[in-house]
């Protein structure tokens, strides 16, 4: 008696057992059909999504780029006119140098202020998502300033840069760029250049109003650096 | 009285569409932010390097002219007039030049003539050729 209800109980979930199967098989069909469905969504949404944002986004950094410039693209053509002012006035003998160097040194602060955004450009920062999946690479980030101070090249600085070339070679060169700009920001050397600017215009003996013009130059950066 | 739902076979059909609808559309939504996100990052960055080129081309013309009429306003003779008038009028293009709004066709318009209305000036101030190649460089920014 107790065996037949045993084999009939035995038997129920045999039988049980096959339908859950058929039903397992379905519910994963069901499962990665919706599966499908959510990626074929969210591929199209990614289309949709940048399309709709490429152009707002090219606008805004239209702008916050076009701020950068400003100040030291001035600051270039006014002394590009001082260096063509001393040329024409006395054509018999070279520019003074500190108008040639001066201008170089505009020159070249605008071409880093350029390349900056450039490298911007190749190397994106890594998302807020990219960031959460890779605690290794918050941890760089928050970093980043020590290696700056004692200019990476303590032993623990080599150490991570090792480890960095395996893991994560954006941030690896994040961090050498980093470490070899710190010792001017774009705002200070800007600053001092205004300031060699000034102290030149008057040795030169140049009007007054233009040396308000290169006094309001500082005023304009001061702005532009709030992006 | 009437059960809601008396077809059970449409109501499950309805169900399966409703769920994949549902399902898509999370993708979907999902999808658009994130697309949202990268496109406003790819443009954003794209704008800030054009942007910057455009302005320091522009600025650079701006410190010029604003430099010459500072020098040349101490002469009072008809040549340094007639210059300075013409540096008024470049002045007054880059007044045009609103770079709030990369896609207006007018800044475009307005940067072909200030660059024409510049090398117009560099003539008239005599300026020597090889300062002349080096503003070249400059210019040329594509939209």
């Amino acid at each position: 008696m107790m065996s037949w209800v045993k084999s009939a109980s035995l038997n129920s979930e045999d039988v049980f057992d096959e339908n859950a199967d058929e039903l397992h098989l379905q519910s994963k069909e069901w499962t990665s059909n919706m599966k499908k469905r959510v990626m074929d969504g969210y591929v199209d949404g990614v289309d949709a999504g940048e399309e709709a944002s490429l152009q707002v986004g090219f606008n805004l950094g239209f702008k916050e780029g076009a701020a950068q410039t400003v100040a030291v693209g001035r600051l270039r053509g006014i002394l590009g006119a001082v260096w063509c002012w001393c040329q024409i006035q006395h054509p018999e003998r070279p520019v003074p140098t500190p108008v040639t160097d001066l201008l170089q040194r505009v020159t070249e602060h605008e071409t880093q202020i350029m390349e900056d955004i450039r490298k911007a450009l190749e190397n994106p920062p890594p998302s807020v998502s990219d960031v959460s999946e890779s605690m290794d690479a918050l941890d760089v980030e928050q970093e980043d300033p020590s290696l700056c101070r004692d200019g990476g090249s303590g032993p623990c600085c080599n150490k991570r840069d090792e480890n960095m070339d395996v893991d994560n070679p954006h941030q690896n060169q994040k961090i050498r760029s980093g470490s070899t700009s710190c010792s001017s920001s774009p705002g200070e050397g800007l600053h001092l250049l205004l300031q060699c600017c000034m102290d030149l215009a008057s040795e030169l003996g140049l009007p007054q109003e233009l040396m308000d013009h290169i006094h309001e130059l500082g005023n304009i950066d001061r702005m532009s650096s709030m992006f | 009285m009437e059960m809601p739902g008396v077809h059970p076979a449409d109501d499950l059909f309805d169900s399966i569409i409703l769920a994949d609808e549902k399902f898509r559309g999370e993708g979907y939504q999902e999808g658009f932010e994130k697309g949202t996100r990268r496109g406003l990052q790819d443009g954003r960055r794209h704008g800030a390097s054009h942007g910057a080129k455009l302005s320091s081309e522009i600025s650079f013309y701006y410190g010029f002219a604003v430099t010459w009429k500072c020098l040349l306003q101490q002469s009072t003779d008809d040549k340094s007039r007639k210059r300075v008038k013409a540096l008024d009028a470049v002045l007054a293009l880059i007044q045009n030049c609103n770079l709030d709004d990369p896609q207006s066709e007018k800044l475009q318009d307005e940067t072909e003539k200030l660059r024409a209305k510049f090398r117009q000036v560099c003539s008239m101030l005599n300026i020597p050729t090889d300062f002349r190649d080096y503003i070249k460089v400059a210019e040329g920014t594509s939209f």
